[in-house]
C-alpha cells in the first residue's frame, strides 16, 4: 500500500489542561477527499490547529504524518513548506500587510525552502491573475489589506486563493462553506474540485452536507467529543443530514 | 524647585559645569552646580535619570574639521547644509526661497528644563535659516560630528515666512565614538505655512544624543513632523511646541526603534493658547532586547483655547524580553470646550496574527518583519516625497535585518 498523505494515530491534545481530542484515528490516502462533520464544540477546529501546528496544543500522546513524515516537532512554517495548507473557519485580519506583499511572500517562502528561485514579479502577477479570476476575486479586494474589512464570504474565497497559489499537497479546510452564498459556494466548489488531482489531498470541515454535493469525498467522518466515531463513504452524510448526531454519539457508547 | 542642598555632583556633573566656566557663562555655571543634572525625582525626568545615565562628558568641540563625510542619509536632490562640529557652514549659493545666516547664541527661549539651559550657555552662534515661498528640495540638515569623542553644541533657527510650503530634513550622524550632543532647533512658522520636518537620529551606538526643538506655530499652518530614532546609547528628543494662531493643525509623530543597552526618550510638550487649533499625536517604539523606550506627552489647553482637538497616542511593540516601553500621557486642559483624549497600546507581536502567516510557510523572523513594518508603516505614509519615504523605509528595514541577523 502506498504511504497515506496524512496519517493521524491516536491523537490527544490538550488545551490549557484540558484534553479536547482523545484519541484521534484518520487516514486520509494520496489523492482522496475527505469530509469531516460533527456538531459545534466537537474538537474539529481543534483538530485542523493541532495539524497545523498552532501554538498552545498540547500534544499529549499520538502522532500525525504528512507524506510518512511525523511533522509534530515542526513550526507551522515547516509544515507548510512540506506541503500542508489550513483554510482557517476564521482567517486572521492583517492591517498593514498588502495582501500581494503577503501573498508574494507567502509564495516565494515556499520556494525558497523548496531551493527554488524567487517568482519576478511579472510571474507573480500572472499567477495572482489567473488564481483570481478563477475564484471570482474582485481586483479591488486584493489591494487592500489581509483580509481587512474582508466580507465573511470575501475572507473564505482568499483563503481558497492562497491554497490555488501556495500548491499544497494536503488541504485542511475548516469550514471554508460557511458564510458563503449560494453563487460563492458554487464558485468556491469549482476551485477546489480543480485543484484535486492524484497527488493531492483534501480534508473537508463542514456541517452542510450541500456542500459534499458539489465536492464529492471519497470518505466522510463523523466527529464526537474529540473522536471520529463513524466513517463511511459520502452517503454517511446523507444518513447524518437525516438522522443527526444524537444517533453516532450512542454508537461510539455501544461500542 | 524647593531649597535643597546642593548635590554632590558626579564627575560628569563636574565636566559640564567646568565647560559652563571656561564657556564664561558664570551665572549658568553656577545654577548647575545647584541642581547638577536631574534624577528620576525631577518629575520631567523621571524614566531618563541624566544624573545616572550620564557617565562621561567629552571635551568640547566647536571647531569642526571641515571634510565632509558621507552621510547614511542622504537624498539625491536636497539643498544640504553641513553643520559639522556644530560650526556654523559656508555654503555658497542658495536656491530660491532660502536665505542661510548666523546669529550670536542659542535660538532656544529659556525654559527651566537642563538641556535647554545647557545649549542656551553653550551655544555661542546658532545658524538661522529663512525659509521663504515654495520651496522647491528639500532643505537638509547634516549635523554631524567628527573625529574623536565631543560634546557638541549647536543651535539653528528656522524662520519660516508666512505661507511658505518647505520640507526640512535634520540628520544627526558621527564618528563611531562616545560623542555628546546637545543640539536644538528653534522653529517660527508664519500664518498659512505648511511645514514638514523630519529628524534622524543614526549617531553612533555609543553617543548621547540629545535633540530640543521648540515650535512657535502661527495661524493657519499645517505642521507634520516626524522624528526617527535608531542611534545613541543614550537620547532624549524634546518637543516643545505652542499653538498661537487660529486655525492651525499638527501631525506630530515619531519613531523610537531602540535595541540592546538603549535608552531613547522622546518627550513632546505642547501647548494650545489660541482658539482652534488641532493636533494629532502619534508615536511610536519598537524595542528588542535589553533596552528601553520612553513617551511623555503633555498637552496644554489654557482657558482661552476654546475648540482645541488634540488626540495623543502612544503604540509600542516590545520583541523580545528585557525590552521596556514606558509612556506617560498627560493632559492638562483649563478650557471647557474641547475635545482631548490620549491612549496608549503596548505589547507583542500578536500570536495569532504570527501563526496566520507562518502557517503559510512564511518563517517566523520575516512574519515578524512584515507585521513591524506593518505596524511602523502608518507614519511613514503621509511622508509623500518618494525618495524621503523609502529611504525611512530603509532606516526600518536595516534595523529589522539586524535583529534578525544577530538571533540567528
Ligand atoms: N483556547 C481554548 N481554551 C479553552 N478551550 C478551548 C480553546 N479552544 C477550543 N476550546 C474548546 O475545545 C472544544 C472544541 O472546540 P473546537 O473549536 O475545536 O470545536 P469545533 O468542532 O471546531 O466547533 P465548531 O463547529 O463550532 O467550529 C470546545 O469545547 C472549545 O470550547
Ligand atoms: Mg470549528
Amino acid at each position: 500500500m502506498s504511504t497515506p498523505m496524512l496519517e493521524i494515530r491516536d491523537l490527544h491534545v490538550a488545551i490549557e489542561e484540558k484534553e479536547i481530542l482523545k484519541g484521534v484515528n484518520l487516514t486520509v490516502p494520496a489523492g482522496e477527499v475527505h469530509a469531516i462533520m460533527g456538531r459545534n464544540g466537537s474538537g474539529k477546529s481543534t483538530l485542523s490547529y493541532a495539524i497545523a501546528g498552532r501554538a498552545g496544543y498540547d500534544i499529549t500522546s499520538g502522532d500525525v504524518l504528512l507524506d510518512g513524515k511525523s511533522i509534530l516537532e515542526m513550526a507551522p512554517d515547516e509544515r507548510a513548506a512540506e506541503g500542508l495548507f489550513l483554510a482557517f473557519q476564521y482567517p486572521i485580519e492583517i492591517p498593514g500587510v498588502a495582501t500581494m506583499t503577503f501573498l508574494k511572500a507567502a509564495m516565494n517562502a515556499q520556494r525558497k525552502s523548496r531551493g527554488e528561485e524567487e517568482m519576478t514579479t511579472p510571474e507573480f502577477m500572472k499567477a495572482v491573475r489567473v488564481a483570481s479570476d478563477d475564484l471570482s476575486i474582485n481586483k479591488d479586494m486584493l489591494k487592500r489589506a489581509l483580509n481587512v474589512g474582508f466580507s465573511g464570504g470575501e475572507k473564505k474565497r482568499a483563503e481558497v486563493l492562497q491554497m490555488a497559489l501556495l500548491e499544497p499537497k494536503m488541504c485542511v479546510m475548516d469550514e471554508t462553506d460557511s458564510g458563503l452564498d449560494i453563487d460563492a459556494l458554487q464558485v468556491v466548489s469549482e476551485g477546489v474540485n480543480r485543484l484535486r488531482g492524484p497527488k493531492r489531498s483534501m480534508l473537508i470541515i463542514t456541517h452542510y452536507q450541500r456542500l459534499l454535493n458539489h465536492i464529492v469525498p471519497d470518505r466522510v467522518h463523523v466527529f464526537s467529543d474529540g473522536q471520529v466515531v463513524e466513517s463511511g463513504g459520502k452517503d454517511l452524510a446523507l444518513e447524518l443530514e437525516a438522522k443527526g448526531y444524537a444517533n453516532f454519539d450512542s454508537a461510539k457508547g455501544a461500542a | 524647585m524647593n531649597q535643597q542642598q546642593a548635590p554632590t555632583l558626579t564627575v560628569a556633573e563636574k565636566t559640564l559645569q567646568a565647560q559652563l566656566i571656561a564657556a564664561g557663562t558664570s551665572e549658568a555655571a553656577n545654577q548647575f552646580g545647584k541642581y547638577g543634572l536631574p534624577t528620576r525625582r525631577v518629575e520631567a525626568y523621571h524614566y531618563t535619570d541624566l544624573k545616572n545615565l550620564v557617565r562621561d562628558v567629552p571635551a568640547i568641540v566647536s571647531n569642526g574639521e571641515v571634510a565632509h563625510p558621507t552621510p547614511k542619509f542622504s537624498l539625491t536632490d536636497a539643498f544640504e547644509v553641513p553643520m559639522i562640529n556644530g560650526d556654523v557652514p559656508s555654503v555658497g549659493d542658495t536656491p530660491d526661497g532660502i536665505i542661510v545666516a548666523h546669529m550670536d547664541g542659542s535660538g532656544l527661549s529659556e525654559r527651566d528644563d537642563v538641556l535647554v539651559r545647557l545649549n542656551r550657555a553653550l551655544s555661542t552662534k546658532s545658524v538661522m535659516v529663512r525659509l521663504e515661498g515654495n520651496v522647491q528640495p528639500v532643505v537638509h540638515f547634516k549635523r554631524h560630528i567628527n573625529g574623536e569623542a565631543a560634546h557638541v553644541v549647536s543651535s539653528l533657527m528656522l524662520d519660516v515666512a508666512a505661507g511658505t510650503e518647505v520640507t526640512v530634513l535634520e540628520t544627526f550622524e558621527g564618528s563611531d565614538e562616545a560623542h555628546m550632543a546637545n543640539y536644538s532647533t528653534r522653529i517660527n512658522l508664519g500664518a498659512g505655512a505648511k511645514f514638514t520636518h523630519i529628524t534622524i537620529d543614526q549617531s553612533s551606538k555609543k553617543a548621547t544624543h540629545f535633540h530640543t526643538m521648540e515650535y512657535a506655530i502661527g495661524a493657519d499652518v499645517e505642521l507634520r513632523n516626524l522624528v526617527v530614532n535608531s542611534g545613541a546609547s543614550l537620547s532624549r528628543t524634546q518637543m516643545f511646541g505652542r499653538f498661537e494662531g487660529e486655525g492651525t493643525h499638527a501631525n506630530l509623530s515619531g519613531l523610537n526603534l531602540v535595541d540592546d543597552g538603549q535608552h531613547c526618550d522622546i518627550t513632546m510638550d505642547m501647548t494650545h493658547t489660541v482658539e482652534n487649533t488641532s493636533a494629532q499625536e502619534l508615536f511610536k517604539s519598537v524595542v528588542r532586547n535589553r533596552a528601553k523606550a520612553i513617551f511623555q506627552g503633555r498637552i496644554v489647553v489654557e482657558s482661552q483655547a476654546q475648540k482645541t482637538d488634540a488626540k495623543m497616542m502612544a503604540q509600542g511593540l516590545m520583541l523580545t524580553e528585557g525590552a521596556q516601553i514606558l509612556t506617560k500621557p498627560e493632559l492638562e486642559i483649563f478650557a471647557d470646550d474641547v475635545q482631548c483624549g490620549h491612549g496608549c497600546t503596548c505589547g507583542e507581536l500578536d500570536a495569532d496574527t504570527l501563526f496566520y502567516l507562518m502557517s503559510r510557510g512564511i518563517p517566523k523572523a520575516e512574519a515578524s518583519s512584515m507585521l513591524i513594518r506593518a505596524f511602523v508603516q502608518e507614519l511613514l505614509d503621509p511622508i509623500t516625497d518618494e525618495e524621503l519615504n523609502s529611504k525611512l523605509s530603509t532606516i526600518v528595514s536595516d534595523w529589522l535585518e539586524l535583529g534578525e541577523a544577530n538571533a540567528s
